[in-house]
């Protein structure tokens, strides 16, 4: 404090070290980005499922398993297979179209919910329902564009596809993965660049159901068939969709 | 047809009924403050008498049949709804909840201001009347529009994802409103003096001439709800097919909500308005005709509720 001149020099010698500190910190943050970026999705992953339908042998296997695993009263799907049969002779094509819950990023089912009983968790992307809080308004129902949601006879309450939370977060697959014979489901972190599905869905072709809604669902589709009697009709083209749920026509 | 239907005969219910008490209430609010006689009604205050006495019923009786479609209350959780008063959110039906409530207690407290020498109230009851009624006017709108923004909060339902549908619900509500009032003078008015015949004459013709008023408006926000749907293409144009000729609901909708809502109506009460209203020659409605027009509109208002309910069910996005 006494002698100006050394302390300035001490200072300039501090923040030409401090300059030094700071661009070697930034070549490193440049040179680990992919490291320091995989390090922090690490810690919150966003689960996504992707169904490769070149794969899909439409047996209901995964609505099968889905319904031992939650106990799924009659009637009801968490999880279901619609197939798609159209056209005319010799010129036919029937596909499969597994359906579940599709987590959406933008989830209109928890924008209209009056009592915040449906959420997205932030811990996993997973979008949840606590029917101890549901009141069974029905309005998340009506607001699913995927028809993914249903009121539960037994409890009440709404009700659909969790990606199985309560194997995932003991580190297993979901149940209708697990249970897939041609191992066309893959689900994983979407936030993981080196996950399988992450790979999957950036070396494929890919599809999400009905993006026009604006709900960015995370659950992706190699190979499917869109086809639909709305769009189909117009063109002359024999279509007939079974849905294999009570709700016979697609919504 | 063999769409399953989430929201049932409950819901279409809450939304008409909740309709004719918001618009009883902002009808009669409104004679109330703009009637004439200083903020008292004037000759008129007798209209604002059976709004206030009409409002609060039919709310509280649709908010019922909604709690007793809840699915909680149907497995016999008979409270759960009570978690709608735990939080406050943006859905359409967290904030219709506290205004609905909200509704019922100012409509409660403004209908008891009309209680002949009101206990408790003393020389309060006129301003405290005036005060509640300059509340009830925008609460009763805010309640009319909030039943058509519930249907049409959601992109997944292009049917009733329409900005001028709640637009539609407010002025059926405002005329069903003004319907059960006429409907209930015409029912219960008794006149002894031939001041009071003349009193009451021209509050009928108020609330008849009213009544044409909201019903050109409403005609013409059905004219250009069908006309957009018909120019656009897509979702909207395919789910608004139902209700156009060759759909399912085209009959119901046509002659229910279109001709016997709305048309007749109108025109009877033309024939009886346009003297008065043109030539000044007096308004003379015999009381069966208030009766049938009003029961005309209610009819109507309901149907509307029933038809726009089903159709936006039975109808989804285009294409999958």
């Amino acid at each position: 404090m006494t002698d100006p001149n050394n302390s300035s020099s001490i200072d300039r010698r501090a923040f030409l070290k401090g300059t030094a500190a700071v661009a070697a910190a930034g070549v490193g943050v440049a040179a680990g980005a992919e490291s320091t970026r995989a390090a922090v999705t690490a810690l919150k992953p966003h689960y996504g499922m992707l169904i490769d339908l070149r794969r899909c042998i439409g047996c209901h296997a995964c609505s099968v398993a889905c319904k031992a695993e939650f106990d799924v009263p009659l009637g009801v799907n968490r999880s279901w297979v619609e197939y798609i049969e159209k056209g005319d002779y010799p010129n036919v094509r029937r596909s499969f179209l597994p359906r579940l819950c599709n987590h959406c990023s933008k989830p209109q089912c928890v924008s209209v919910c009056p009592t915040n009983a449906t959420w997205k968790r932030k811990e996993d992307g997973i979008v949840v329902i606590d029917p101890d809080i549901c009141i069974g308004c029905k309005y998340c129902i009506q607001a699913c564009p995927y028809d993914a949601r249903f009121l539960n006879p037994k409890t009440g309450a709404a009700d659909k596809c969790d990606f199985c939370l309560h194997r995932v977060t003991k580190g297993l697959e979901p149940s209708c993965v697990q249970t897939c014979i041609g191992r066309a489901r893959i689900f994983g972190d979407l936030h993981d660049p080196e996950s399988e599905i992450s790979r999957m869905i950036a070396n494929n072709p890919v599809t999400v159901l009905r993006p026009e809604m604006g709900t960015q669902p995370n659950v992706f589709y190699i190979a499917a068939d869109h086809s639909d009697p709305h769009t189909s009709h117009a063109h002359g083209e024999y279509i007939r969709i079974e849905t294999h749920r009570r709700q016979a026509e697609r919504r | 047809m063999t769409a399953e239907l989430t929201w049932g005969m409950p819901v279409i219910l809450y939304l008409f009924l909740a309709g004719v008490g918001a618009g009883a209430l902002t009808a009669s609010a409104s004679v109330l403050l703009r009637g004439g006689g200083g903020g008292f009604g004037g000759s008129h205050v007798e209209i604002a008498r059976y709004g206030a006495f009409l409002a609060p019923l039919p709310v509280m009786v649709g908010c019922l049949a909604l709690i007793f479609e809840l699915g909680s209350f149907e497995v016999g959780n008979w409270f759960r709804w009570i978690n709608l008063y735990m939080t406050i959110n943006l859905s359409p039906m967290s904030i219709g909840t506290w205004l609905l409530s909200f509704f019922i207690m100012v409509s409660m407290a403004y209908a008891y201001t009309f209680v002949p020498n009101a206990p408790f109230l003393g020389e309060w009851q006129r301003p405290l009347r005036v005060m509640l009624a300059w509340v009830s006017v925008p609460l009763g709108i805010a309640t009319a529009i909030y039943t058509g923004i519930l249907l049409g909060a959601m992109p997944a339902r292009p049917f009733w994802n329409s900005p001028i549908l709640a637009l539609l619900f407010m002025l059926s509500s405002i005329s069903t409103g003004v319907a059960v009032i006429l409907l209930f003078r015409a029912l219960l008015h008794r006149t002894s003096t031939p001041e009071a015949e003349q009193a009451a004459k021209e509050s009928d013709y108020l609330l008849t001439a009213t009544d044409v008023m909201l019903i050109g408006f409403e005609l013409m926000v059905i004219f250009l709800f069908l006309m957009y749907a018909q120019l656009t293409i897509g979702n909207v144009k395919e789910a608004m097919s139902v209700i156009l000729p060759g759909g399912d609901l085209a009959p119901l909708f046509w002659l229910g909500v279109v001709l016997i809502g709305l048309l007749i109506p109108a025109l009877i009460e033309l024939y009886y308005v346009i003297p008065e209203l043109l030539y000044h020659r007096g308004f003379a409605s015999p009381r069966y005709v208030d009766i049938v027009v009003s029961v005309a509109v209610l009819i109507g208002g309901f149907l509307l509720r029933y038809v726009v309910v089903i159709a936006g069910q039975v109808t989804g996005p285009v294409g999958i």
